[in-house]
């Protein structure tokens, strides 16, 4: 009886600390990552422990359990939420001489608190059988609000955080006027209703439904890898991917990143774990994995996704702008009435 | 007088617990408003709203229709293959709405497994679509109509049951026809169950989030999210559920005292239903209307799901499928039997005592079952630190637990079970409860000895029906749960929301499979309660 008591308090309260882990609190779920913690845990014999969801949900649990959170590591995909942490003032400055190396300054917070682990860009497909070459001719995001492209774009709803941080990106650039008046136009040019995912975005250009697309750069990568499914191959076979602002700002480049949280329990391991995350084999392996762009130089991104150009410009606007102007930018497709 | 007392009090303490995290979400209200308010009165709110509203007369016209209708002929009928539909009906409890969605877009859309298989089929051109698109509030209307009418099919079905074979007799000899017993006789006698379950199935469609986000359809929850997520502003999130939750109450109240009074739990000239034999085009036409239901809302995303999973990661099953599915199993065997007793032990209380302030907070809990879950998770979460800051200066004991996330669970549930052994009481007669109390039966040994066995059959339902709900619950499991820990629903979620359906289809059927476990017992005590029926 008194082991059934046992078992079903283990069951029920069941976080046995182990000498040696490390707590991570994360919005990247792939099963790629996992068999890099696995790898983790075989060099270092540090135990990763994970609990995985929405970014802003993890965030409140984070801002409750307060002093007393088991949490080390918060690791989001987009920099909208890494940016409410440092707010929050959660985060500790990443001390480590081998991230800080490694990583440039512009992709690290203002005082170290977070580092990008991997880099995605927002960008443009479209498909050759209906865009002429002039068209898309030093295709900017601006230009998308042109009367040439009426009933031919498609994007996602205005809920995802990637759209809000392309928005809040435009206004950090444009001011919140001139976005606002892009963001109607753009509307108006819609072939459909907001509706599906990025890869459904990019089928319906693949299909013909619509002519462009935006959506998230390694979404190709997956389609093309065969990984998906045949249809979604031959889906990705029909449409090319364009960087849209090379000749003025570059392509808007959205970031996943990591933080070791203030009061981190295991602060070493934490570190450690940043820096395997950001040496050479890992971020190789990672990238060929989730199609992202790799952090550290001298690393190529997946084959898929280097076929369409390795040396594009890049956007700079700073992380801050994201987070700080991404109620701005949901308030503003709220008034231009992009669902 | 001190046994009395008792049976007022510990519920009371036990209500207090499992209604505190909706007090948290409630006391929203009574905090700071933002500037976002004016926002979205201006904009959005009239969009959620309207939507919402359109989406729950929506899916009650469905579940109506199909859920009386599929109910009202497997009881009173004979035909081909009406033993199979009498369990089958409630299959599509087994899918959760969300994958119900997934589904669809991967059979619907313009590429679609359906619609390539019927250009295939007749050589159409590539840019003919067969199907409409499904991805908007119509589409979600069916999602939920054909997932959730079972609530409706259950409650009627048991109902109708208990209709007499005289009063159908009776309706006929006064000139009704078929259609016009079931219209002017069957239909209002139930409506009290009628109405309970169509609120449990109002409940879930407004607290839905995976589906709604799916088809990109704005709702009113869609619109607690976007502003939590997008605005960031959790606070106005949950005024904005909060209202939603006194609007469900509000509903609930007037469900409630609508229902006082109607009842009668005199079965003294109860004479056992007999079925008519159909035949020829009658016998199809019930066959069809039978499995139509059946087969949107199981036979369809079922097949789907296996052609995916059999693309690729079929290796879910061997690796991580028994762990997943355990700690999906024992978590909701756990809650239904918490829900169970729960429930049992409130209703009990409430009948010794009808006009206690028990009864308002059961109700409250009740219309937990309307909260988004990570809504509730939230509230969830600071009550847990709460308690924890009195537990232990040091450590988070608490939080993180599975205490949480079963609390969590219950909270969510509870309505499920309150209804099925709420309803149960409503058949044992009060003399029953005199006898007892003349034999010296009273509190404990009444509640044991007399009433549960009685309600044997309710008890096992709610245990059933919260497991079943358990096992596809998702939001709330995602934030409260300890390091390390999956469900299936969790499984599915990682893989589907980074848009790898091929992927989350292994550990969707998985759900599937474990959530039917539930549902095949409760089809089998479907069809035992028959047994027993014609032999009153």
């Amino acid at each position: 009886m008194r082991k059934l008591q046992l078992i079903l308090i283990l069951f029920l309260f069941g976080q046995v600390a182990s000498a040696s882990e490390v707590n991570v609190y994360t919005s990247r779920h792939y099963d790629s990552d996992d068999a890099l913690y696995e790898e983790f845990t075989a060099e270092t014999g540090i135990q990763v422990n994970i609990i995985s969801g929405k970014g802003s949900a993890l965030l409140e649990r984070l801002k409750a359990e307060g002093d007393n959170s088991p949490a080390d590591i918060f690791f989001t995909v987009d920099a909208g939420n890494l940016w409410r942490v440092q707010k929050e003032n959660l985060f500790q400055s990443i001390s480590s001489k081998k991230v800080l190396d490694v990583v440039p300054s512009n992709l690290r917070g203002p005082n170290d608190e977070w580092t990008a682990i991997a880099k995605r860009a927002r960008v443009i497909f479209y498909n050759p059988k209906n865009v002429s070459a002039d068209e898309i001719l030093d295709l900017s995001y601006e230009d998308l609000a042109d009367s040439n492209w009426k009933g031919r774009i498609v994007i996602r709803s205005s809920s995802n955080m990637y759209n809000q941080s392309l928005v809040a990106s435009l206004i950090a650039n444009l001011g919140e006027e001139k976005t606002e008046s892009w963001a109607k136009k753009l509307v108006s040019n819609f072939a459909r209703t907001p509706q599906g995912n990025d890869r459904s975005q990019i089928i319906a250009v693949a299909n013909g439904e619509a002519d462009i697309a935006v959506a998230n750069s390694y979404y190709i990568g997956i389609m093309l890898s065969g990984a998906a499914g045949e249809e979604q191959l031959n889906a990705a076979k029909k449409v090319k991917m364009l960087f849209p602002n090379q000749d003025d700002r570059g392509a808007h480049i959205n970031i996943s990143g990591a933080g070791i949280l203030k009061n981190a329990p295991n602060p070493e391991n934490a570190n450690l774990f940043l820096e395997f995350l950001l040496s050479k084999k890992v971020q190789k392996s990672m990238v060929d994995n989730s199609f992202e762009y790799p952090i550290l130089k001298g690393i190529l991104p997946s084959d898929e996704i280097a076929s369409f150009g390795l040396n594009f410009k890049q956007d700079q606007t700073s992380v801050k702008d994201f987070g700080e102007l991404n109620p701005a930018a949901v308030r503003l497709m709220d008034r231009s009435g992009w669902k | 007088m001190n046994n009395f007392s008792l049976w007022k009090f510990s519920p009371l303490a036990v209500l207090l617990i499992f209604t505190a995290p909706l007090a948290i979400v409630l006391s929203s209200l009574f905090g700071q408003y933002t500037e976002n308010w004016s926002h979205l009165y201006e904009f959005v709110l009239l969009d959620y709203v309207s939507s919402s509203f359109f989406l729950v007369i929506g899916v009650t016209v469905i579940v109506l229709i199909v859920g009386t209708l599929t109910a009202w002929i497997v009881t009173n009928y004979n035909f081909f293959g009406k033993g199979f539909f009498e369990w089958a009906l409630i299959l599509p409890l087994a899918i959760p709405p969300y994958i119900l969605a997934y589904t669809f877009t991967g059979l619907f859309d313009t590429y679609g497994d359906a619609n390539n298989l019927v250009r295939s089929l007749f050589n159409l051109d590539d840019r003919v679509t067969v199907f409409p698109n499904i991805r908007n509030i119509y589409g979600a209307i069916i999602v939920f109509g054909f997932t959730l009418y079972p609530y409706v099919y259950l409650v009627c079905r048991s109902a109708f049951i208990n209709q007499s074979k005289s009063m159908k007799e009776a309706g006929k000899l006064l000139g009704l026809n078929e259609s016009q017993v079931f219209f002017r006789l069957g239909i209002p006698l139930i409506r009290p169950a009628l109405i309970g379950g169509l609120m449990l199935v109002i409940m879930e469609t407004l607290s839905d989030f995976g589906a709604v986000d799916h088809f990109a359809v704005q709702t009113f929850t869609t619109g607690i999210f976007r502003t939590w997520y997008g605005l960031y502003d959790i606070q106005t999130a949950m005024q904005l559920a909060s209202l939603l939750l006194i609007t469900v109450g509000v509903f609930y109240m007037i469900e409630r005292n609508s229902r006082s009074g109607i009842y009668s739990s005199s079965n003294s000239t109860f004479s056992p239903n007999y079925e008519i034999q159909l035949k020829g085009t009658k016998s199809s036409l019930a066959f069809l209307i039978c499995f139509t239901p059946i087969f949107i809302g199981f036979l369809l995303p079922i097949i789907e799901l296996i052609l995916w999973a059999f693309e690729v990661n079929l290796a879910f099953f061997s690796k991580k499928f028994i762990e997943n599915s355990l700690n999906t199993i024992g978590l909701s065997i756990l809650t239904g039997l918490i829900c169970a007793f729960l429930a049992l032990f409130i209703n009990f209380s409430v009948r010794l005592e009808p006009k206690s302030v028990i009864k308002r907070m059961s109700s409250l809990l009740s219309i937990g079952y309307a909260v988004p879950g990570l809504i509730l998770a939230v509230g969830m979460v600071q009550l847990l630190i709460y308690l924890d800051s009195f537990t232990t200066k040091i450590d988070i004991v608490l939080t993180g637990s599975l205490v949480g996330l079963v609390t969590a669970y219950v909270i969510k549930t509870y309505a499920l079970a309150n209804s099925s052994i709420e309803s149960g009481y409503e058949r044992i007669s009060f003399s029953i409860d005199d006898s007892s109390k003349l034999l010296g039966s009273n509190g404990w040994s009444m509640l044991s000895r007399i009433h549960a066995p009685l309600l044997k059959t309710s008890i096992l339902t709610s245990v059933l029906l919260v497991m079943s709900d358990v096992v596809k619950e998702l939001p709330a499991t995602l934030i409260l749960r300890p390091f390390n820990f999956e469900t299936l629903a969790v499984s599915t979620y990682i893989y589907a929301s980074e848009e790898r359906m091929l992927q989350a289809a292994a550990p969707a059927i998985a759900i599937v499979l474990v959530g039917l476990i539930p549902i095949i017992l409760l089809s089998k005590m479907i069809r035992s309660s028959r047994m027993v029926q014609k032999n009153v």
